[in-house]
């Protein structure tokens, strides 16, 4: 009846870090990235040059910001399907408003800052004070948006401004300015989440909403932040697309909802559980990588969503079968 | 002690039904073991035995619902094990569950037909069979309001309704009276000796000596699985019956009891009601357990919630000398829940996380926390507790149901509480894990922190506490104090209790259920049609004024038949959302079933092509929701994954099919679907009478009842038959069909295959259906309600262009419409699914406190 890992030490010094030893979850998606490496070097050596992988890692670096926010939501047992008015606002705001001129660009990256916290607190609003259902709240808040969008750019694409595109495109180190930006995302949400109060009650509250309501914790007020931190990190997404294409379009978020959701799912993190911040990256990173590999081969682009979509069916699967597996032990 | 069987030669000649040596294990641990007993016709046969003792499992193994490990089942003169649901059904065997099997959503009338043979129906007029059936246990309710409006005693008097409706062979009643008052109590009493004296067989499970002595001739005692025995009501006294349900040997140890009077007293209870207790007080003195005892549901853990500050209530509650309001309470105490896996623990956490979690900000300093300071703690008290976790970084789930407990503790003890409240702290315990637990409590007390224990376990209350109450029906029927804490005491004065009903209860029980029509209709699946509509009309007349062209016969048409592609899918996504899911794939499918369309629908193909170019339609159409379907049910997928992976995997399949655009539809064809009636399109009229036939399917048909009853409550549905993977399965299939027709429409609108038509009527479709007012719930929605939710989007569309407005203020109405409609549904469903007519109106639930005051 007693635990079956008796003989491990009590006190692992592995679980000490923001992440974590690697979990079935990251193992799991850290192995798929591994064989589309290994695959992509005798299949498709050309979707691994330097020219490939920096030519696609910007939008894998956008996807893995906009699925950090959508794991946030996820976490807390929510969806969030205002992603593609929370980015496209974000890159309008950023392209049209400065419209060029580099000297309004501080203004214009304020101004959606601050329209990200009123989207934000909206779906929060709705989902944790009126109880409204997350799929409907945000659909409504999503066109809404849209409405923003309209109203801000009529709906056509125009220029970037110069200095946004000269700091998102930019390298260090041979790396683009947009990966940095991911990877502080990512840093933020996984410090965050893992180790300060806050973050941990909010997992808690993901994890078992009638258990952390048993010890006083405040459900509800974690449940609508998650609305508003999503929505932070979708307009850092959004502003950095604005930057990395030459001539945005308006709706140039609109790609990004399923994806941000697949991310979450292949990176294990279920409706209300534990999230995987760290699974989450590294699946946007995979899914980016396996368009290129597709590409590579000559898969044209209807091939490309049929792997998606087996890559996904095939990602849940594993994680399902994970945690059967891992229940049947107990018993 | 034990009393021997009755024997055989004083039994009435027929036996309805004989288990012969029936066991059933589960894990090792034993929940029946060897039981041999006869039910016979014209007798009421009771079965007693305390919680756990095995009455339920022998009330399923004769359902059909769980299978016994060893054993005989014979009905009449016949073998019939093993018994299946089905075949218990088919053999007259009726239940009336404890928690009655109601679904929510459904109206009294569905539920009881649904659940129900359509035998019984059969040249019956259904409203009169269902009233007589009602009027029968004294429940006069209308037919068509829905089930959650009923209170708790209502549900259990339709639930024993429908059982008494089959006319069963055996019926099998387990605690009915529960919830009821004493004259609804009566009342059930009469019906049961006239079914009896009908010669039927009634098993009758209760906990309460006194209503055995009522009802029963015969009884069978229980106790930890095993068969006490079996004797005529009236030749045994209420000592024996006592002495077979407990008489257990105390194997359990037990740490010695506080010794001697204590003036000081360090928590309070004073004239406390709440939701299932009234006028509670007790006191905790310094250094003391206090135990709380009762049948199970009389108010014990309701209390608990309320004494740990969870839940309001009114009365005194004084921690130390100081009365706090509820919430201040909830702060100083540690609350230890009963269901360790619902409430206790948090099942995808580490050992650590999960005796941490209520006390991090002891371990942080700026809002960080530090690993050191929570490792140490943690640390410590697991070894105070000597909780047996190999790493403190392994899964919660990983230990056993002792150590999660004690984790449980943990967590209690690192919050530094000035309460413990714990609500069976044993529960799931294993033996050596239990004293630990017993002793652990004991030196909390010491320390001066008052301890409050609730246990169905009488042997454990005396063992534990030196003080126990007694609840019965939400009231203190007993306080035992220093020698008299003992188990025979304690289930006494649970099972002899008199008490008369929490007052708003039994008020409410007798209460009739407002029946005005309008009420009836304003609560009822249509109620969004009226405002729907009123705002459909308002924004066309709004334009109409701006601009006299939108009534055009021409306008009219062409928005009409511009609504019926959105109508269509949206009737398909009502399906997917009564049964509690949600289809995503609906708008790319849409598409590719057009450009499937678009290689066989071409000017100059013969019409055998073109026939089969309909046929692919809908076959695609079928295989997509059946693959939907079983990977919900069968591939562990959610919903809303399942119907994601597929978005992609479809849109894909769209570009493979096509790169662009191409394949003209044949104009002939298209003017066919589009052919109109004066302005009215017939495709529009044709998804006007789907909708109408949906409706009606919804409300009439077994079929309906079923889509609904399977979102509604999937355990309940399963347990009254419906085979719920196939309904669910069918209803995704359904929708996919639905959705085809929705490709047909569209492919007479775009004319053309083009792969990247088609998902915005994903999110679109959503959007109707809820403005529809279906619930994304399941169990509860409306397909006309759909159609005014697909007319009024596309109106919004139509009229912004004729206002020559941009297109933001189209997507400002939509939203603000969605969010609107959203939020009065939202209010709506929230003061509806409260508990009952009680607190839908604000008014009478005043009067109820007033009454129970």
């Amino acid at each position: 009846m007693a635990g079956n890992s008796k003989t491990a030490p009590f006190f692992s010094s592995a679980g000490s870090g923001i992440f974590r030893m690697p979990g079935p979850q990251i193992l799991t998606v850290l192995l798929s990235i591994v064989g589309l490496v290994v695959a992509s070097i005798f299949f498709a050596p050309s979707s691994i040059t330097l020219g490939a992988v920096s030519g696609s890692i910007p939008f894998a670096a956008v996807l893995a910001i906009v699925g950090l926010g959508q794991l946030l939501v996820v976490q807390q047992g929510g969806f969030d399907l205002s992603v593609p008015g929370g980015v496209s606002l974000a890159v309008v705001i950023c392209a049209h408003v400065p419209a060029g001129d580099n000297a309004v660009l501080p203004y214009a990256v304020g101004l959606a800052i601050c329209a990200a916290l009123a989207t934000g607190i909206l779906n929060g609003v709705m989902v944790g004070v009126f109880r409204v259902n997350a799929v409907i709240a945000t659909i409504g808040v999503n066109a809404l948006l849209y409405g923003g969008v309209f109203a801000v750019s009529g709906g056509v694409p125009i220029l970037t401004t110069p200095l946004l595109q000269k700091i998102v495109i930019g390298t260090t180190f041979g790396i683009p300015h947009s990966v940095y930006f991911a990877l502080a995302a990512l840093i933020v949400v996984a410090f965050v989440v893992k180790k300060t109060v806050m973050g941990r009650r909010f997992e808690v509250i993901g994890a078992n909403k009638t258990a952390a309501a048993a010890v006083g914790l405040r459900v509800r007020l974690h449940e609508s932040m998650a609305y508003v931190y999503a929505q932070l990190l979708y307009c850092l997404a959004g502003i950095l697309l604005a930057g990395i294409l030459r001539e945005p379009t308006a709706f140039q978020g609109e790609a990004l909802l399923l994806p941000s959701i697949a991310v979450v799912v292949l990176g294990g993190t279920l409706s209300g559980g534990r999230g995987y911040p760290l699974a989450t990256f590294i699946a946007a990173i995979f899914l980016n990588q396996l368009s290129q590999f597709a590409l590579a081969v000559g898969v044209p682009y209807s091939g490309q969503s049929i792997i998606q979509a087996l890559a996904l069916g095939l990602g849940i699967s594993v994680h399902s079968m994970q945690r059967r597996f891992g229940q049947r032990k107990l018993t | 002690m034990s009393a021997t069987p009755v024997s055989r030669s004083e039994a009435p000649a027929e036996v309805t039904i004989r288990l012969s040596n029936i066991s059933k294990y589960y894990a090792g641990v034993t929940a029946l073991e060897n039981v041999t007993v006869e039910f016979y016709a014209n007798e009421v046969h009771a079965v007693l035995g305390e919680n756990g003792a095995g009455k339920s499992t022998l009330m399923k193994i004769i359902a059909g619902t769980i299978q016994p490990d060893t054993g005989q089942i014979e009905f009449g003169d016949r073998i019939v094990s093993p018994l299946s649901p089905d075949s218990a059904v088919a053999l007259g065997i009726a239940i009336s569950f404890q928690h009655p099997a109601i679904l929510g959503d459904l109206t009294v009338l569905e539920n009881f037909q649904l659940a129900l043979p359509p035998s019984i129906f059969e040249g019956k007029s259904a409203t009169d069979l269902t009233r007589e059936a009602l009027a029968e246990v004294g429940l006069d309710i209308p037919l068509n309001v829905r089930a959650d409006q009923l209170n708790i005693a209502q549900k259990h008097l339709l639930e024993i309704a429908k059982a008494l409706a089959i006319r069963p062979k055996l019926l099998i009643l387990d605690e009915p009276t529960s919830a009821l008052g004493k004259d609804a109590t009566d009342m059930l009493f009469d019906r049961i000796r006239q079914v009896a004296s009908k010669g039927t067989a009634v098993l009758y499970i209760t906990h309460r000596m006194a209503e055995v002595r009522q009802i029963a001739q015969r009884i069978t005692i229980l106790r930890d699985g095993q068969f006490q025995g079996v004797m005529p009501v009236d030749e045994i006294s209420d000592a024996d019956v006592l002495n077979m349900i407990v008489g257990r040997t105390l194997t359990d140890a037990f740490p010695p009891k506080a010794k001697g009077d204590v003036a000081e007293i360090d928590f309070a209870v004073e004239g406390l009601s709440g939701d299932k207790f009234t006028d509670v007080s007790f006191a905790v003195p310094h250094g003391k357990i206090i135990g709380v005892a009762g049948v199970e549901g009389n108010g014990q853990s309701e209390l608990m919630r309320a004494i740990a500050g969870l839940q309001p209530s009114e009365g005194r509650l004084e921690l130390k000398g100081q009365a706090l309001s509820y919430q201040d309470l909830q702060k100083q105490t540690a609350f230890m829940p009963s269901d360790r896996l619902t409430e206790g623990i948090a099942s995808s956490l580490t050992v650590r996380e999960n005796a941490s979690f209520g006390a991090l900000d002891k371990f942080a300093q700026r809002g960080i926390v530090r690993h050191r300071k929570e490792m140490g703690a943690v640390g410590e008290v697991f070894r105070s507790l000597s909780v047996k976790a190999g790493n403190s970084e392994a899964s919660i789930l990983s230990l056993s149901g002792g150590n999660q407990q004690k984790v449980v503790m943990a967590r209690a003890l690192l919050s530094e509480p000035g309460l413990v409240v714990a609500d069976e702290p044993t529960q799931g315990v294993d033996v050596g894990a239990r004293f630990e637990i017993y002793s652990i409590l004991r030196e909390l007390s010491q320390q001066g922190i008052p301890i409050v224990v609730n246990s169905s376990d009488s042997a454990e209350l005396e063992g534990l506490c030196d003080e126990v109450i007694v609840l019965s029906r939400g009231r203190i029927v007993a306080h035992l104090t220093g020698d008299e804490v003992r188990e025979e005491k304690i289930v006494s004065a649970a099972v002899n209790a008199h008490g008369t009903e929490v007052g708003h209860k039994a008020k409410a029980a007798k209460g009739v259920l407002q029946a005005g029509k309008w009420r009836q209709f304003l609560q009822s699946d249509l109620a969004p049609v009226v405002p729907l509509s009123l705002v459909v009309v308002l924004i066309s007349l709004y334009v109409f004024g701006q601009n006299a062209s939108f009534f055009s016969a021409y306008n009219v048409s062409n928005l009409l038949l511009l609504a019926t592609p959105l109508g269509f899918i949206a009737l398909g996504q009502t399906v997917a959302l009564l049964t509690g899911g949600i289809d995503l794939s609906v708008g790319p499918l849409s598409g590719f079933l057009v450009v499937v369309a678009s290689f066989f629908i071409n000017d100059g193909d013969s019409a055998a092509l073109m026939l089969l170019g309909f046929f692919l339609i809908f076959g695609s159409g079928f295989l997509v929701g059946a693959i939907n379907g079983v990977l919900i049910r069968f591939g562990d997928f959610t919903p809303i994954s399942a119907t994601l992976t597929l978005f992609i995997g479809i849109q894909g399949f769209s570009f493979l099919l096509r790169e662009g655009v191409g394949g003209f539809i044949s104009y002939p064809v298209i003017d066919a679907i589009n052919t109109a009636i004066g302005p009215i399109p017939v495709a529009f009229i044709v998804m006007v009478l789907l909708a109408i036939v949906g409706e009606y399917m919804l409300r009439k048909t077994r079929m309906g009842w079923q889509l609904k009853a399977v979102g509604s409550n999937e355990e309940a549905a399963r347990r009254i038959g419906v085979r719920v993977d196939r309904v669910f399965i069918a209803g995704y299939i359904l929708t996919s069909l639905l959705t085809a027709l929705g490709a047909v429409m569209l492919m007479a609108q775009i004319g053309v295959g083009d792969p990247r038509q088609g998902t915005s009527y994903t999110l679109t479709s959503i959007a109707a259906v809820v403005l529809g007012g279906t619930s994304l719930r399941g169990g509860r929605g409306s397909f006309v309600g759909t159609i005014l939710g697909a007319i009024l989007l596309t109106v919004v569309l139509s009229a912004v262009a004729f206002l020559g407005l941009s297109q933001a203020h189209q997507y400002f109405f939509q939203g603000a419409l969605m969010l609107v409609a959203a939020l009065i549904f939202s209010a709506a469903s929230q003061s509806k699914g409260a508990s009952g007519l009680g607190r839908s109106w604000l008014g009478r639930r005043k009067a109820l406190k007033l009454s129970s005051a």
